[in-house]
């Protein structure tokens, strides 16, 4: 090695690169980047890209890497136009699409694998606002290295409060810090759900540190200055660059790496991960907490942005009446044109907006080519490009109208409405027109609460009004327990085609039941209705028997105590409960199971006593826990964190984590105190597409239990319409064990016909 | 042509450093202004004054409107504009029958090289070629970056005239112009400093820091006493950020509050200030050129919910009348607020004032 000194040479000559990663990997801000890549989406109307692009610049650095996933087009053809593609652009900008990089850490290996990166690196997302000086970081970074030769990686984290609005809830962390040189000795990822309630750090820390910070108050920038990325090749199952990589590097003895912090006190950084740090980094820039980032610097070319008393900002060229109210924090772009007696405070209005007379305008973002006809109200809301209010449109809070949505007249949008002039790629029930529809060019994809966040807390309880909403799922494509069952299906048929022995199929069902991370439960579900399946209709019991004798040691592999022998039965009872033919099948199969061993005496008196198997009131699990914690209802703050969670829970899943994150949800149901609320089922509620009608009802709270039980049982899968519902026969276990108001008398049987009874079913439009 | 886009490149990077707030304070703004328009004049191609005069307007407004706040850049290009004209003008006066009145004649007139309309002038004007006068503008231009860089010295130079033995200083802020000067005038004289530490910059502390490094006796209050101890201070120095056609003072926030408390004990306001800072924009309301920095230094971003709450704004800038300006020390010797006007006329050409 070259003596030091030479080497600090090579060091201040080499190129300084950053690689911003312009792609979330998550969708959070669904619908509207169905249309538009997250990084192009305009915060106090300029693209959030250039926030980033421009704290690059000011940091000096000299090469960009800008990695895309979706929409790569949009954001290369945004590139190549922009100012950054220019000779005297202070950066060279490439573009790296990366259609196949699912996470962070695909990303760096795919960086890794192409050889660019020579030197310390900044890695950054590209939706970061900051005016930190990262001269200073980088200094630090490298003085660190001198002294550490261990370190490979600093961390831009800046103080904040625990409940401060620019901290992305739900993706907080907390930083265990050596007090003196700020190394960063473990890290925990704080995730919403479940509650972590104790964290677990080696001894060591204590006794290698005599002063050990830890905190939870730090806004978690996404700034990184990086040594070579080869650690991620080596660790190939790292996703997340903070939970899986530098828990990863602090936990792992083999290392011996060393990942620091860097405290920024004085300037401001935050990231637009959701829905509600947009809203608050907006804010945060009319109030000038980013300067010089602030609009009136100008920074995109042709912006003529001005500033005037009470943090308002307008451009050139807007017209404003007479009788116009600008409140305080306003921004308006150019080409805007506002009428008479109309009021704005706290909001944010795009280009060539034009504002009818009387409208009233609080705390919106209003986005480029926006027409708002006469008498309407926005709160709180969020339009994007070109959408049009027609006169006499109300939208309330946390509505977000995507690209092209025309409403109105007369229509009042209840709170939380997501509009979007896609259509829904799921299967949709076109013959589904909701209210919203009216001006005929709509069809209004998704009622839903999901995670816009620019809401009040308390507002939680309000949120679902109408009815008449459509009830849809917000799924693309099949679930993982859909996926699973079909795989099982598919196995059990070879098997039963070609004559497979009990074990060799059971050994096939295990190694699918792990690979899908899913429950005994769930096989059973699946499994016990295909072997039914198997049994001749016209000669029902002689095959019944054949079929039974040789499969039912099968289930039987699958049953292993007496509550799976309880449940096996359950599902048995429904299974047969389907149809007339196989009622007639139940009881010969009770026998034929016992008499193999698959099901106890005791198990069947079970089942027989208990109150599902008459199709009585449930008293089940679930059920009378949730009822326990709607009585102990009280609000926390963190509702509308459950329900992002919760909607990320649904959007995210993927099977590695499926397993996880129903156990949180398991967790949260045993939560005594009551954190999982009222509001938080209604939140699920609504995104499941239920009806809140029944809300107050007993069977409504039933069958929120059973949205429970559908997900501690490992699916999360949608309920929608009954039609829909007999899709999966998983879904039919479900609405089986519905709680029955009807009490039929014929217990020999008991009645748990696949459909459900309409009292039950949420009012349909 | 390679040097042009050059040019372009140097042009676009004062911009783009400009906007990002790369280069600051007025000084360094001025230097890299003139540094870039003597680049301007030299590489490019004119044969006619008017076709330089209008490139160096656009070039000009394009930096200003880079950023507004720093007056400055704007300054600076009316330097240049009224250096050329002045250039052409005794170009002509020199060659041509009809006398053109001469630099301090035309004080009052509103004469520049389009101004007349003689025939004959206008069509030597169109025909001959003025690119042989591109050596003595770049060499005025070199004269004024000259200027521009001892600029401290030369007010540094006054400071005798100005400080007394035993005297008590007032200061707010830090201004590099008025460190040099008080460090110029503790060479020869005792003298005793009051800096107000000027929050929530608390430039202040910076500023007694180094003048007491310098030997002076520094003592630091802070804002809320400046009235009390104003009764004891013989003279309040202060720089300024900018100084506009009236004689107002866009200075350092506190700077009001000096200057007013200083008004009441009838004590003198000296202000030092290199001319370059010499606007001449008129504030037609006092938020004018003034500039609102993060609030960060005001209250802290961590008050998570009590920001969401209150607006907080946090004005870089204070606007001084002229009234409460006793003295400006230039460059150029002392001027009372009442001689700006002359100093604007001497400076810049009436044409110029809207970029």
């Amino acid at each position: 090695m070259a003596p030091k000194s030479t080497g600090k040479n090579i060091e201040a000559e080499t190129v300084l690169q950053a690689v911003v990663l312009a792609d979330s990997f998550n969708e959070r801000f669904n619908p509207i980047t169905l249309d538009m890549p997250r990084c192009l989406l305009p915060l106090c109307n300029t693209p959030l890209i250039e926030y980033t692009l421009e704290f690059l610049a000011v940091a000096g650095v000299q090469e960009v890497y800008l990695f895309c996933r979706e929409h790569s087009e949009k954001v290369k053809n945004y590139v190549k136009t922009s100012k950054w593609n220019r000779s005297y652009s202070p950066f060279k900008i490439i573009t790296i699409v990366t259609p196949e990089a699912r996470s962070v850490g695909d990303a760096l290996r795919e960086l890794d694998s192409k050889q660019l990166i020579n030197s310390d690196f900044i890695l950054i997302s590209g939706d970061v606002v900051s005016n930190i000086h990262l001269k200073q970081v980088l200094d630090a970074h490298r003085a660190r290295k001198n002294t550490d030769k261990n370190a490979i990686m600093t961390m831009v984290v800046k103080e904040a409060s625990p409940f401060h609005r620019s901290r992305a809830l739900g993706e907080s962390s907390i930083f265990v810090l050596d007090g003196k040189s700020q190394e960063c000795v473990h890290y925990e990822s704080v995730e919403l759900y479940p509650r972590k309630r104790r964290m677990v750090m080696d001894m060591q820390v204590f006794e290698k540190h005599s002063d050990v910070q830890i905190r939870n108050d730090l806004i978690d920038c996404q700034i990184d200055i990086c040594s070579v990325p080869a650690l991620f090749t080596e660790n190939f199952d790292y996703q997340d660059i903070r939970k899986d990589f530098v828990y990863g590097i602090l936990t792992s003895d083999l290392l011996g790496k060393t990942i620091y912090c860097h405290m920024v006190k004085d300037a401001y950084a935050a990231r637009v991960r959701s829905l509600q740090t947009y809203d608050a980094i907006s804010k945060d820039i009319l109030s000038r907490w980013t300067y010089p980032i602030v609009p009136d610097s100008n920074l995109q070319e042709g912006d003529s942005y001005e500033y005037m008393r009470g943090q308002i900002y307008k451009e050139q060229d807007v017209s404003l009446s007479r009788s116009c109210v600008l409140g305080e924090k306003v921004l308006i772009g150019a080409g805007t044109e506002i009428a008479e007696n109309v009021k704005i405070t706290n909001s944010v209005i795009g280009r060539r907006v034009s504002i009818g007379p009387n409208v009233t305008i609080d705390g919106a973002y209003i986005w480029d080519g926006v027409t708002i006809n006469a008498n309407c109200s926005i709160s709180r809301s969020i339009l994007t490009n070109n959408v049009v209010l027609e006169e006499n449109v109300i939208v309330n809070k946390g509505c977000l109208l995507t690209y092209d949505v025309i409403i109105g007249p007369n229509i009042t949008l209840p709170p939380y409405t997501k509009l979007t002039s896609h259509k829904q790629t799921s299967e949709n029930d076109d013959g589904d027109i909701s209210e919203e529809d009216e001006s005929g060019n709509q069809k209004a994809a998704s009622f839903d609460i999901s995670n816009l966040s620019l809401t009040d807390n308390e507002s939680s309880a309000s949120v679902i009004s109408d009815g008449s909403s459509e009830e849809e799922s917000d799924f693309d494509g099949p679930t993982t327990l859909e996926v699973f069952s079909k795989e099982v299906t598919q196995t059990l048929e070879r098997a039963f085609s070609e004559g497979h022995t009990v074990e060799i199929a059971s050994l096939e069902l295990n190694t699918l039941r792990m690979a899908s991370n899913t429950t005994f439960h769930d096989t059973r579900t699946v499994v016990i209705p295909t072997i039914f399946g198997q049994i001749n209709t016209d000669k029902l019991l002689p095959s019944t028997k054949d079929v039974l004798s040789r499969w039912g040691l099968l289930i039987g592999k699958l049953v292993h105590s007496k509550a799976d022998q309880i449940d096996a039965l359950f599902i048995l009872q429904e299974c047969c409960a389907k149809s007339e033919i196989h009622n007639k099948t139940f009881a010969p199969s009770l026998r034929i199971l016992y008499e193999i061993d698959v099901i106890e005496e005791d198990a069947i008196l079970e089942w027989y006593y208990d109150e599902r198997s008459k199709g009585g009131v449930v008293k089940h699990e679930a059920y009378s826990k949730l009822r326990d914690a709607h009585e102990s209802f009280k609000r926390k703050p963190s509702d509308w964190d459950i329900l992002d969670f919760l909607m990320n829970v649904i959007r995210n899943l993927s099977s590695q984590r499926v397993g996880f994150y129903l156990t949180s949800l398991e967790t949260i149901i045993k939560t005594e105190e009551g954190a999982f609320n009222v509001s938080v089922i209604q939140a699920f509620n609504a995104s499941h597409k239920v009806s809140v009608g029944a809300q107050s009802g007993k069977s409504g709270i039933a069958s929120y239990s059973h949205k429970i039980e559908n997900i501690s049982n490992g699916s999360i899968s949608v309920r929608r319409k009954r039609t829909i519902s007999q899709e999966s026969k998983y879904n039919e276990h479900v609405t089986s064990s519905m709680p029955k108001k009807r009490n039929k008398k014929d217990y020999d049987i008991r009645d748990t016909d696949g459909s459900m009874s309409d009292d039950e079913l949420p009012p349909v439009s | 042509m390679t040097g042009s886009r050059d040019l372009t490149a140097q042009i676009e990077s004062l911009i783009n450093r400009l906007r990002r707030r790369q280069v600051v304070g007025s000084w360094s703004v001025s230097l890299e202004t003139a540094l870039l328009f003597r680049q301007v004049v030299s590489v490019t191609r004119w044969s006619q004054v008017g076709t330089l005069i209008k490139l160096v307007k656009d070039v000009g407004r394009r930096l200003v409107m880079a950023q507004p706040r720093e007056l400055a850049v704007g300054n600076i290009v009316r330097r240049v504009l009224r250096l050329i004209r002045d250039v052409y003008n005794s170009e002509v006066s020199s060659n041509s029958v009809k006398s053109v009145p001469q630099k301090g004649g035309r004080l009052y007139e509103l004469q520049s090289y389009g101004g007349s309309n003689s025939f004959m002038e206008i069509l030597n004007f169109l025909t001959h070629s003025f690119s042989h006068l591109k050596p003595s503008i770049i060499s005025e231009l070199q004269e004024m970056i000259n200027e521009l860089e001892n600029m401290y010295v030369n007010i540094a130079d006054q400071a005798m005239e100005h400080i007394h033995s035993n005297e008590i200083i007032m200061t707010v802020g830090k201004s590099r112009t008025v460190e040099m000067f008080l460090k110029a005038a503790a060479k020869k004289r005792k003298f005793s400093v009051v800096v107000a530490e000027t929050s929530p910059t608390y430039l202040g502390h910076e500023m007694a820091l180094s003048l007491s490094q310098a030997g002076i006796d520094t003592t630091v209050i802070s804002d809320s006493a400046i009235f009390a101890v104003m009764s004891r201070v013989n003279k309040v120095i202060m720089g300024t950020h900018a100084v506009l056609a009236n004689g107002g003072l866009i200075s350092v926030s506190g700077a009001q509050m000096v200057a007013t408390a200083a008004k009441h004990h009838s004590t003198p306001v000296v202000v030092c200030t290199g001319l370059y800072k010499l606007s001449p924009l008129y504030p037609y309301d006092e938020d004018s050129f003034n500039d609102m920095v993060a609030p960060d230094s005001v209250m802290r971003f961590d008050e998570g919910d009590l920001i969401d709450k209150v607006t907080l704004i946090n004005p870089y800038y204070d606007y001084v009348s002229p009234e409460l300006v006793s003295l400006f020390i230039t460059n150029t010797g002392g001027h009372p607020p009442s001689y700006l006007y002359r100093l604007i006329d001497e400076n810049y050409d009436p044409e110029d004032t809207d970029i």
